[in-house]
């Protein structure tokens, strides 16, 4: 280990920045295990304590002064609306690693983080095919044949699209997994009312699969197992939610079918 | 080991290997690894088909084939250099209960009814036994997923040495 060079980062800077690559991790959909080994690798390279307290809807965190004990800053921070992004992951890892193990100066890595955090998601008509795909394959590993299966394509392609369509208008976030799966629920029924295709109730039942909120819900598992519990049960909610309207979408969709034909 | 079983095993497998891989463009996974995502995904599923056609339990093979994946994941992590979560997540969400959330929910939007409800007494416990599976199935992804926290005793995955890299 080469010693520190302080460059003489003050507290609030460094706070300031391990807020920002915090909150951005959180919202990217990185469990707090992971948050608190990157924001610790960063500390570690300018001999910072730090203790963070990470919520689902923000980040406190606390810095000192290891040379000026009575120089210490608390400070929270809103997340972002949550995206899952993994790859902001992987970026943020590396260069966490690479502060430590290079020593980066500060305005490096202040510039390299906002590098990543500029960095574009896929198209999302490509993640609506993507996600068509996903749904149509599932179809068919659950029982389904080809005509079910490109009957769940094409009702979670529909759906994917229309859900960013929603989200663009603004309105809470939610309604468009509403919107979305009520969508999704009435196209995937077509083979149900006409029956065709080997097994009707397995394209209903996985072409809204790309709405299940698979990351929340696993990062709730993964904190309750690390012991960040406010965090794991925020998201374990939040999870739930999102399952909840996705299933009003659903019943919606199936009562406007008729309930009788499932 | 007839030939019928060896081409249902590959046909889950193909199969698989595109769920993963679409999954992991769904969650912003590094295009570049998105093929790692794809080959656990379709592994890990088509080692839980022959698990489950050798008799396995479901909630059994599941957790088994969630831990070989999130194994896996450790290896290719060093490998590539990115950290497991990246294709594990996707690789395990090919497995996601799917179906049993769906009954489940679709029994709960039945006994809303009474008089469906007379006339099939046995949705109550169809309901219970889909919640159960649910909530089990995911619990034992996430444990795949976390396996790295749970089996060794490390902050990193950078630390774990699986013995060859």
């Amino acid at each position: 280990m080469t010693p520190v060079s302080r460059e003489n980062v003050s507290v609030e800077q460094f706070a300031d920045m391990a807020l920002d690559v915090g909150v951005f991790l959180l919202a990217s959909g990185a469990h707090c295990g992971r948050v608190f080994s990157n924001l610790k690798r960063l500390a570690d390279r300018w001999g910072f304590p730090i203790h963070i307290n990470p919520a689902f809807t923000g980040l406190t965190i606390t810095v000192r002064d290891r040379e000026q004990p009575e120089r210490t800053v608390t400070r929270y921070h809103d997340a972002p609306p949550h995206n899952v992004h993994l790859a902001i992951l992987t970026l943020f890892s590396r260069l966490s690693w690479r502060v430590l193990e290079e020593r980066l100066p500060f305005s490096d890595v202040k510039r390299q983080i906002e590098a990543i955090k500029a960095k574009a998601g896929y198209n999302y008509w490509l993640v609506a095919l993507a996600v068509g795909i996903a749904c149509g394959s599932l179809c068919m590993l659950s029982g389904g044949d080809c005509r079910n299966a490109l009957c769940a394509f094409t009702a979670a392609f529909a759906g994917a699209v229309l859900r960013v369509a929603v989200l663009r208008l603004r309105f809470n976030p939610m309604i468009s997994f509403v919107a979305a799966s009520f969508v999704t629920t009435v196209i995937a029924g077509a083979d149900t009312i006409w029956h065709f295709g080997a097994s009707p109730e397995a394209t209903l039942a996985t072409a809204v699969l790309y709405l299940v909120p698979g990351v929340p819900l696993i990062n709730s598992v993964i904190d309750l197992i690390e012991g960040y519990l406010a965090s794991a049960l925020s998201r374990g909610l939040y999870a739930a939610f999102i399952l909840l309207c996705i299933a009003a979408g659903m019943t919606f969709g199936i009562t406007l079918l008729g309930i009788g034909n499932f | 080991m007839t030939t019928e079983f060896l081409t249902a095993i590959a046909r889950d497998a193909f199969l698989a290997f595109f769920v993963a891989v679409c999954w992991g463009v769904l969650f912003g996974t590094p295009g570049r690894v998105l093929w790692v995502a794809g080959l656990l995904g379709g592994c890990g599923h088509c080692f839980r088909f022959v698990l489950l056609d050798f008799g396995t339990g479901l909630i059994l093979a599941t957790l088994l084939a969630s831990v070989l994946i999130g194994l896996a994941g450790i290896v290719f992590a060093h490998k590539v250099d990115n950290p497991p979560v990246v294709f594990t997540m996707p690789a395990c969400i090919t497995m996601v209960p799917g179906l049993y959330a769906y009954r489940s929910m679709l029994g709960g939007i039945k006994i809303t009814d009474m008089d469906i409800l007379h006339e099939n007494p046995a949705l109550l416990a169809e309901i219970a036994h889909n919640i159960m599976l649910t909530f089990s199935l995911l619990a034992t992804l996430a444990i795949g997923i976390s396996v790295s926290v749970l089996l060794f005793r490390k902050r990193s995955v950078r630390d774990i040495s699986l013995g060859w890299k």
